[in-house]
């Protein structure tokens, strides 16, 4: 359910860009920008606690995924030397069902698939896929940034400081890798698909232009 | 607790040419011999060959042509998962018109789970959706055809020796064609006739049914033998100091799945058929009556023959457990449940000192000495909701309940050891009546089978001591 405490001044409010298809029911909390054609279901959640989220174009982000811009868990949440680190997320980004993503850097074309588990400090570059993730304990370690076009694959945690370079395939139980010579494609038909048929069931959030006054339905 | 309900917990010990503990789960019951068997002391026998993702039957001789794989499906060379057929569409120039282009459709393998797909290793897209996939060449096929030809006829040779050898022992009338149809030779390179292959743990030889067939002429192969080399390639100047590209290094699980080429870069992986299955069937050993014969075909999970032992034996299974404490007496929750529809009795006593069986116990049990009754199997009985009493008179102080065809019953464990896991061991003595037999023709009104009484040993692991 959307969060009903949300504050309606400029910091800490939602920017949903028009063609945005957006569900009520989804929790997004704090100050998210979300760009066009982006998809996000509903029981999904954005929580920007400790920095702004910046969500490119053109993401599917389904239901249970939680992307959270979160303090560091050695850090009190009201220390204020602490400064507001902003999370970016690139285009065409999947994050599938029941994943975690903590990462502060995510570029483009990247799959996190379902029940993966992203650390803060990871990054995901171009073109990652990430296997689905079995996220059941407390995130450790998050200075992972994804590139692009990589894929986490299910049931894969990734706490590592580290880049992980394009086009990497990370899965299995044991978290291998492998480097694919192609980057997974945008989902545009699933976007397109969901972008006519989502709000023939859901009620969606106002879209807002960027300059706007934040509003919420 | 889900963990006392794990099948290892309760063993029982099949006396067969090994002593082997197995949960009942595990073993068979051969109702002629009217004895558990294992795994271990039935013999084994293939039934069907067939694949695991596309499910196609193949009959035994097809599958040994193809080296037991399937022809249509494949194996991801990075993960071993099944590899799926992706169709992508390429746009193509026109036979008749080279300038127009039109979309045709190319395909592709693609892995699921690890993203492999075969444009990685350099496959180029077949336009046809199944068959265009080759597997790669052996480049030592050749020779070792040679040798297998070599050492097939060396085999054969050695056999008419020896029968030779053998018919010189006999009486001279035996006929000469005797040699060949005689079933006692054991072929070198091949199985032997089922006298020899019921022995447990006889290796199976890789190079089965590579006899020649009979009548076959007999043309001199030679061979030449293998070349040891003095000179041997040398390493590349920078192998110690190249930074090592891992992604590309295949790991010995990768390599070693594919033995013909072993390739130590990923990007020589290719794909392999994929391993047929097979359906197997038991055989006792003793009485040569089939345990278990599965269905033929490769959708069907179920058997034509099942003698599995929790349809015949009453199984034990721990309830709850107490604190268990050293030297201290407690109570052990127990369940017995009755498989077979009939009324069973059962009997429970402790191992007597210097049991041959008994070597894993660490703590003295007292079992009930009354016989504990069992009602027997009713399928209807869940859905009566009136259930009648069953009337059996049950002493609370060794029932704790009693629920169709299932009881609670308690034992009394004292551990004898400070330290460690506490194992009990009793026996259990139940009456079976064998319907497999055939009844004898008695007086009218007898129509039960006669019951006889079986013993078995049965142990428990109840876990570690309360701290």
């Amino acid at each position: 359910m959307a969060d009903p405490s949300a504050k309606q001044t400029g910091q800490k409010s939602v920017k949903i860009a028009a063609g945005a298809v957006v569900c009520v029911e989804s929790d997004i909390r704090g100050d998210v920008t979300i760009g066009a054609r982006t998809v996000v279901h509903p029981k999904a959640r954005i929580i920007a606690e400790a920095g702004p989220i910046v969500i490119g174009e053109g993401n599917l982000i389904e239901e249970q995924a939680l992307i959270i811009n979160s303090f560091p868990e050695n850090l009190l949440p009201n220390t204020d030397d602490v400064e507001p680190k902003p999370m970016i997320i690139g285009v065409n980004n999947v994050f599938e069902v029941g994943c975690v993503c903590q990462a502060l850097k995510i570029g483009d074309n990247n799959v996190i698939e379902s029940k993966a588990d992203v650390g803060r400090s990871v990054m995901l570059t171009c073109v990652c896929v990430c296997v689905c993730v079995c996220v059941c304990a407390a995130d450790v370690g998050r200075s992972v940034m994804l590139t692009s076009g990589c894929i986490v694959g299910s049931c894969c945690q990734i706490h590592t400081c580290e880049v992980i370079p394009e086009n990497t395939v990370i899965y299995g139980s044991e978290c291998l890798r492998r480097v694919q010579t192609e980057r997974p494609q945008p989902q545009t038909l699933q976007l397109d698909f969901l972008m006519k048929i989502l709000p023939n069931y859901h009620h969606l959030k106002k879209t807002v232009k960027s300059s706007g006054t934040p509003a919420r339905s | 607790m889900a963990t006392l309900l794990q099948p290892e917990k309760v063993l029982y010990l099949v006396r067969g040419e090994k002593k082997i503990r197995v949960p009942l789960s595990q073993l068979y019951f051969c109702r002629y011999c009217s004895e558990l068997r294992s795994l271990e002391c039935v013999s084994h026998e293939v039934d069907s060959h067939f694949c695991p993702s596309c499910l196609e039957n193949m009959p035994s001789a097809e599958a040994k042509l193809k080296k037991n794989r399937c022809a249509n499906c494949f194996d991801c060379p990075c993960c071993m998962h099944t590899l799926s057929t992706r169709a992508t569409n390429i746009p193509a120039p026109l036979p008749d018109d080279p300038t127009k282009t039109t979309m045709k459709k190319a395909y592709y393998l693609a892995c699921g789970f690890c993203r492999w797909t075969s444009r990685d290793v350099g496959m180029a897209d077949k336009s046809v959706a199944s068959g265009g996939w080759q597997e790669p060449e052996n480049p030592h096929t050749q020779r070792i055809n040679k040798l297998i030809e070599y050492y097939q006829q060396l085999a054969q040779r050695e056999k008419l020796e020896r029968d030779r050898k053998k018919m010189a022992r006999r009486r001279p009338f035996m006929p000469q064609a005797f040699s060949q149809h005689t079933i006692h030779v054991v072929e070198k390179y091949g199985l032997g006739t089922r006298l020899q292959r019921q022995r447990s743990g006889a290796p199976i030889s890789a190079l089965y049914g590579l006899s020649l067939k009979e009548g076959e002429d007999q043309k001199e192969i030679t061979i030449e033998p293998a070349q040891a080399l003095d000179e041997v390639e040398p390493l590349p100047e920078d192998y110690y100091t190249r930074p090592v590209n891992l992604p590309e290094v295949t790991t010995l699980r990768q390599r070693l799945l594919q033995p013909d080429f072993q390739p130590a870069g990923a990007s020589q992986l290719h794909p392999r058929h994929k391993h047929l299955l097979m359906k197997r069937s038991l055989r006792c050993r003793k009485c040569e009556h089939n345990l278990s014969k599965p269905e033929f075909n490769p959708t069907s999970i179920r058997f034509k023959i099942q003698l599995v032992a929790v349809s015949y034996i009453p199984e034990v299974r721990i309830m709850s457990i107490p604190n268990l404490r050293h030297m201290k007496e407690s109570q052990v929750l127990l369940t017995l449940t009755n498989p077979v529809e009939n009324i069973t009795h059962v009997s429970l006593y402790t191992c007597e000192e210097e049991d041959p069986d008994d070597i894993n116990s660490t703590a003295k049990v007292l079992v009930p000495s009354k016989e504990l009754v069992l009602a027997g199997k009713d399928a209807a009985a869940e859905y009566d909701e009136l259930a009648e009493p069953q009337g059996f008179q049950d002493d609370p102080d060794v029932v704790a309940f009693r629920k169709s065809n299932k009881i609670g019953f308690f034992i009394k464990v004292i551990p004898q050891q400070e330290e460690g896991d506490v194992t009990v061991a009793f026996k259990l003595r139940h009456d079976f009546r064998n319907l497999a037999a055939p009844i004898r023709p008695t007086e009218e009104g007898e129509t039960t089978a006669e019951a006889i009484w079986l013993t078995h040993h049965v142990e428990l692991s109840l876990g570690p001591l309360a701290t």
